[in-house]
């Protein structure tokens, strides 16, 4: 994004800074002391093994060279990487279709648009328990549903399945999080201008012609900050899963914040679990600028 | 095949796909809904029950009886009102800043509010509970208006910076020749044209807010100052879950949003895309 100012009067330079600085400064103060002061001491404390109360040895890079063999990190890592890719892939496949179905008039499209809206609206506590009471292997209603098509002819434990679980969550997380995704691309889509698409028409472009050299690049900037976001927020979640199935069974859901939590507060291992934490973070930010350096050469 | 019927074959086909995704989102809705007004032997019927003979409202009783959920309700509601006045402020304040004037390392604060997205709040709650403790905020509904405002004012920041930027410098430079002061062109100029604005980011704070489960459940643990969130989730954990309960409780927590959603549609769509479309 751009962050060119605008510059009003020339001879007041200094001043002029210093106005700048007077409003920028308690949000600026605000992330210093809540947001870098907390990152400055993760990143302290990642070369410590301690509990924070009464164990302080340092132990320097080795809780960041350890994350590399130890396979409690990089498989939960490798997991969370699976995970990422389905769910923001769902929730793409989810909102493009969805936001190209509702940029058109039809009758009932703000009634779709309020249903389809409703499971971002969900507190994420709340979705995993309804999941969880859905998927019920006695009582929940998937397994009826499913038994009624004739699809199961037995009850299921979807989420206490070690080959289930997983897949499991990620249907729930792409529910919760499409919706985003789709009102993104569709507010995109109506920032378009509409003589784009007769001007294509004319020329004799098909609709999915014109969705591919007319939506697409005016989608671009959308599309770009979208992905970067719902992949580096996915990449991240915790509530969600955490909530449903705690990481099991055996491992088999444990991403890697729900690998760091239990770290730093099952373990009490405060310092590997800021090491882990500053790990993630560089890999956040590396999906970021990946992501940049590739949607910008296309 | 002509244009019309062409065009009446999409028009079904939309409808089909429409109705059978719309099935996806209502169902599991309903089905909470519903086992929320059911009694406790009804939920454990083994064919399934869609509409609860007799309709039974224990559940919504227990929520402000013995759950004690209310007071929780009302600790959900200050800490999110409390976080997002904070983040109002802040940010149309550096939105205002940013978007009116020159200085050094605005570049770097602005690739900076993007940064925050990336740092896992579950790093930033290792240290949050230490500094916490040590200022003796933990158990306090204040700490948790702190942690919130911090985890949330750099998104709100970039947001409303992108609302600011439609705002006319013209606007500004005629109130300046009158001889009005910076904060006074900020307050009495610019902030009134930006109320969708605010109206957006007040919407993103207080759903962020409502929403939250990892920070309250590490930095409260005293029953008085817990959030609905964690209490609902402590549901779970008991022994014998009572689905009727929890999901009455959980429907209870979704409707403060839905309201408000209903109110607000528009800026809750702007909430959401943020300052994503307009750059």
């Amino acid at each position: 994004m751009s962050t060119d100012a605008v510059s009003i009067g020339t001879g007041r330079k200094k001043n002029h800074d210093n106005a700048g600085y007077a409003f920028v400064s308690p949000a600026a103060l605000a992330m210093i002391l809540l947001i870098i002061y907390p990152m400055a001491y993760g990143f302290y404390i990642s070369f410590f093994n301690t509990n924070l109360v009464n164990k302080w040895n340092f132990v320097g890079f080795k809780y960041y060279l350890q994350a590399f063999t130890e396979p409690d990190f990089y498989q939960s890592l490798i997991r969370t990487f699976i995970f990422m890719f389905f769910v923001v892939a769902g929730h793409f496949f989810l909102g493009f279709l969805l936001s190209n179905l509702l940029n058109k008039k039809f009758f009932g499209r703000t009634f779709f648009r309020v249903i389809f809206t409703l499971p971002w609206l969900f507190p994420e506590t709340v979705i995993a328990l309804l999941f969880t009471w859905i998927m019920n292997p006695m009582y929940g209603i998937l397994n009826a549903i499913l038994k009624s098509l004739g699809l199961i002819s037995s009850n299921i434990g979807w989420l206490g399945s070690g080959t289930r679980a997983f897949p499991a969550v990620i249907f729930v997380c792409i529910w919760k999080g499409y919706p985003l995704v789709m009102t993104m691309l569709l507010s995109g889509m109506q920032s378009i201008p509409a003589d784009l698409y007769e001007a294509a028409e004319l020329d004799g472009a098909t609709k999915w012609k014109q969705f591919l050299h007319v939506t697409i690049p005016g989608l671009r900037p959308v599309l770009n900050t979208t992905l970067i976001l719902d992949s580096v927020w996915w990449f991240k979640q915790y509530t969600l899963v955490y909530t449903m199935t705690g990481g099991g069974p055996g491992k088999t859901t444990d991403l890697i914040s729900l690998s760091i939590y239990g770290t730093a507060f099952n373990d009490f291992r405060f310092g590997k679990a800021a090491a882990w934490g500053i790990i993630v973070f560089i890999i956040c930010y590396l999906i970021s600028k990946i992501y940049g350096v590739v949607l910008k050469d296309e | 095949m002509s244009k019309t019927q062409k065009s009446t074959l999409m028009a079904i086909f939309r409808y089909v796909i429409l109705i059978g995704l719309g099935l996806l989102v209502v169902v599991p809705i309903l089905w909470m809904v519903s086992t929320a007004f059911k009694g406790e032997a009804q939920t454990y019927s083994p064919t399934p029950v869609w509409i609860p003979d007799p309709v039974s409202m224990d559940s919504f009783r227990k929520f402000f009886g013995i759950y004690n959920f209310g007071r929780m309700t009302v600790n959900s509601f200050v800490t999110c009102l409390g976080s997002m006045i904070i983040c109002v402020a802040f940010s149309c304040l550096a939105a205002y800043g940013v978007t009116r004037f020159k200085f050094k390392g605005k570049k770097q604060f602005m690739n900076f509010l993007l940064m925050t997205q990336m740092f896992p709040s579950v790093m930033l709650v290792v240290p949050f509970y230490a500094v916490l403790t040590k200022v003796r905020l933990t158990n306090n509904l204040l700490g948790l208006i702190i942690v919130y405002a911090a985890t949330n004012v750099a998104f709100s920041t970039w947001m409303m910076t992108s609302y600011f930027r439609t705002i006319p410098v013209d606007l500004d430079e005629a109130a300046r020749i009158d001889g009005a002061t910076n904060f006074q062109i900020f307050w009495k100029v610019v902030l009134p044209l930006t109320i969708p604005g605010i109206a957006a980011v007040a919407i993103y704070v207080l759903l962020n807010g409502w929403n939250e489960y990892m920070y309250s459940s590490v930095l409260i643990n005293k029953d008085a100052y817990k959030t609905l969130t964690v209490g609902i989730v402590a549901l779970n954990s008991q022994n014998q879950v009572h689905w009727n309960d929890m999901m009455a409780a959980s429907s209870v927590s979704c409707l403060p949003l839905i309201i408000l959603f209903l109110f607000g549609q528009k800026y809750f769509i702007a909430g959401m895309t943020g300052g994503a479309v307009k750059n």
